[in-house]
């Protein structure tokens, strides 16, 4: 059963919708780039096409599928509604029907652009980070944490 | 699971080895393992190959380890993107078995189940005939990212019997001359009719590769093979609309005047002429041929040559690792070997030449086909040497990379470079 929910899937299938994929390098430093062609795939795992080889995202997610390490995915609308999810690399393709699939899908929507790997991310926990959702479970669990000119009559 | 579990034994394990090389990951010591002691096909296994969707052995330059062709899977991938080149070998040698588990592929070692693999996937142009006639898969193959063209299924070193001690491409060649109707030497327009017919499949090639026996003749030495590569990347060079395309030449070590023709009379855009061992005495006798029409130091001086031709990063040689450990000429001590083996490496990187390596797979219809490769520390170290005089000397490998070749544990570590 996938992890995501209606409302993150919609998120994901909305093309007006922000998407970032945050990756780690080999010393710990977070990279964080736009997933212009994020996407649900089969069974659940989310697909992150990587156009270039040599790219920094597409050298730390192999080193995350390498050696076992997180990555995150974040959506967010123009709504405010926003999904942070994190998950694992878990297969990558370069050739075969997935990749011709989206080799063909990257063609018809760019200007001459290539593909270099087609990722399959395996979601492991989803956060709902739309701030107004965060700010009330915040203040019904962080009470302490309000500035008290917020609270004046 | 339904092929008998091998027996266990005591060899060191796949775990163990990551373990000791926490900078290599897993994916790497089992394809590197896989290589070694290669694999074994259930009958489940078979049953999963469909040749409309796979692509099956046959066309292949060089034999197998149990010497039977027969229609088994090409290669395997892994879930990296990584080939594993391996071949198949009879049970009693201890190789891996691919099996099924849940419906798919599977790399099974003493019974469990390590990795899912791929199957690599057949190209559009298999299922067609050229013009003449002749399957098309038996004039170019492929690889995963890879348009493979092996135009001449002979090597002239073996007219005097003086053939790589490793190496079974006459044997080969009249097995599938035989067996499969390979052509022994393909007609250039004919390789550039399948080129182009390849090339209409959406981003499944990203490479030319070309690679035969050597010819010697020639009003120098060698200028026939020149002359015959310089015709098929000519007529592979009409379907592409610029000058350079991504193409790859393993060839003997020619002259500087012959590799100018090479780079400007074609598309040609990088460089290989493998020397097999990196040990002037061992090379004496394990490639005899290459020893007796060009020698060590010259083989080594026209590879430096050619970076002067084809550019830094762009020349490269190839090692059969493991034969430097074989009797009687052979180090007696891979650690021996390995330092031996590395200083000869750098001494070619810092000339801007890089070195990847293959593992060696035994063949029955060879010299040393009764001999046993090296251990999977030994590979493993190796690798990372390799990988590392890249990173010291910043030796781009782009053009012998998983993607191109998927033969090289040392060139798989440099995916991680920036360049």
């Amino acid at each position: 059963m996938s992890l995501l929910s209606p409302q993150a899937i919609e998120l994901i299938n909305d093309r007006c919708v922000t998407k970032v994929v945050a990756t780690l390098d080999e010393q710990g430093t977070p990279y964080a780039v736009v997933s212009t062609f994020l996407q649900l795939g089969e069974g659940g795992n989310l697909v992150h096409l990587e156009l270039l080889e040599k790219s920094a995202s597409n050298r730390n997610l192999l080193r995350s599928l390498w050696f076992d390490k997180k990555i995150s995915v974040t959506l967010y609308a123009a709504s405010g509604q926003s999904y942070v999810i994190a998950g694992r690399p878990v297969k990558a393709h370069i050739s075969g029907p997935v990749f011709r699939h989206y080799y063909q899908q990257v063609r018809s929507t760019t200007t001459d652009g290539d593909l270099s790997t087609v990722w399959l991310i395996e979601p492991e926990e989803v956060t709902d980070e739309t701030y107004i959702t965060r700010k009330q479970l915040e203040e019904e669990q962080f009470p302490f944490t309000v500035h008290l000119d917020r609270l004046t009559v | 699971m339904s092929t008998a579990a091998v027996k266990p034994t005591n060899r060191t394990t796949v775990d163990e080895v990551a373990a000791r090389y926490p900078d290599v990951p897993r994916l790497l010591v089992i394809k590197t393992d896989v290589q070694r002691r290669g694999v074994f096909y259930s009958e489940a296994a078979l049953a999963l190959l469909d040749e409309s969707l796979h692509q099956t052995t046959g066309t292949h330059i060089f034999g197998t380890r149990d010497g039977i062709i027969a229609l088994r899977p090409e290669s395997l991938l892994l879930r990296d993107g990584t080939s594993i080149i391996t071949t198949p070998t009879p049970l009693e040698e201890n190789p891996y078995l691919v099996d099924v588990k849940d419906g798919a592929p599977w790399l099974f070692d003493d019974g469990l189940p390590l990795e899912a693999v791929d199957y690599w996937p057949a190209p559009d142009f298999y299922s067609k005939t050229s013009s003449s006639g002749v399957p098309m898969k038996n004039i170019v193959s492929a690889r995963p990212q890879r348009l493979n063209i092996f135009p001449y299924r002979y090597c002239t070193f073996w007219n005097n019997n003086k053939g790589c001690s490793f190496c079974d491409i006459v044997a080969q060649l009249k097995k599938g001359g035989k067996e499969l109707n390979i052509p022994a030497k393909l007609d250039p327009r004919e390789v550039g009719e399948v080129v182009g017919e390849a090339l209409k499949e959406p981003g499944r090639f990203s490479a030319v590769f070309l690679t035969s026996g050597s010819i010697v003749s020639g009003q120098t030495p060698f200028d026939d093979e020149i002359d015959y590569y310089i015709q098929i990347l000519q007529e592979a060079g009409k379907h592409f609309k610029t000058r350079k395309f991504p193409s790859q030449i393993i060839g003997t070590a020619f002259t500087k005047q012959q590799l100018q023709r090479l780079y400007n009379e074609t598309g040609l855009m990088s460089y290989t002429a493998d020397i097999e061992v990196l040990n002037e005495a061992q090379f004496d006798h394990l490639c005899p041929g290459k020893a007796e029409w060009i020698g060590y130091r010259e083989w080594k001086k026209r590879l430096v040559d050619a970076v002067d031709v084809f550019g830094p990063g762009r020349v490269n040689t190839g090692l059969v690792a493991g034969i430097e450990l074989t009797r009687p000429y052979g180090f007696t001590s891979e650690d021996e070997a390995l330092e031996s083996t590395l200083a000869e490496a750098e001494d070619l990187a810092r000339q801007g030449v890089s070195t990847v390596f293959i593992v060696w797979s035994p063949r029955p219809d060879t010299p040393l086909g009764d001999q046993k490769n090296a251990s999977l520390d030994y590979y493993i170290r190796l690798a990372r040497g390799l990988h590392a005089l890249r990173v010291k000397y910043r030796l781009p490998i782009g053009f012998d990379d998983y993607r191109h070749c998927g033969n090289h544990p040392d060139s798989d570590l440099s995916r991680l470079l920036p360049y």
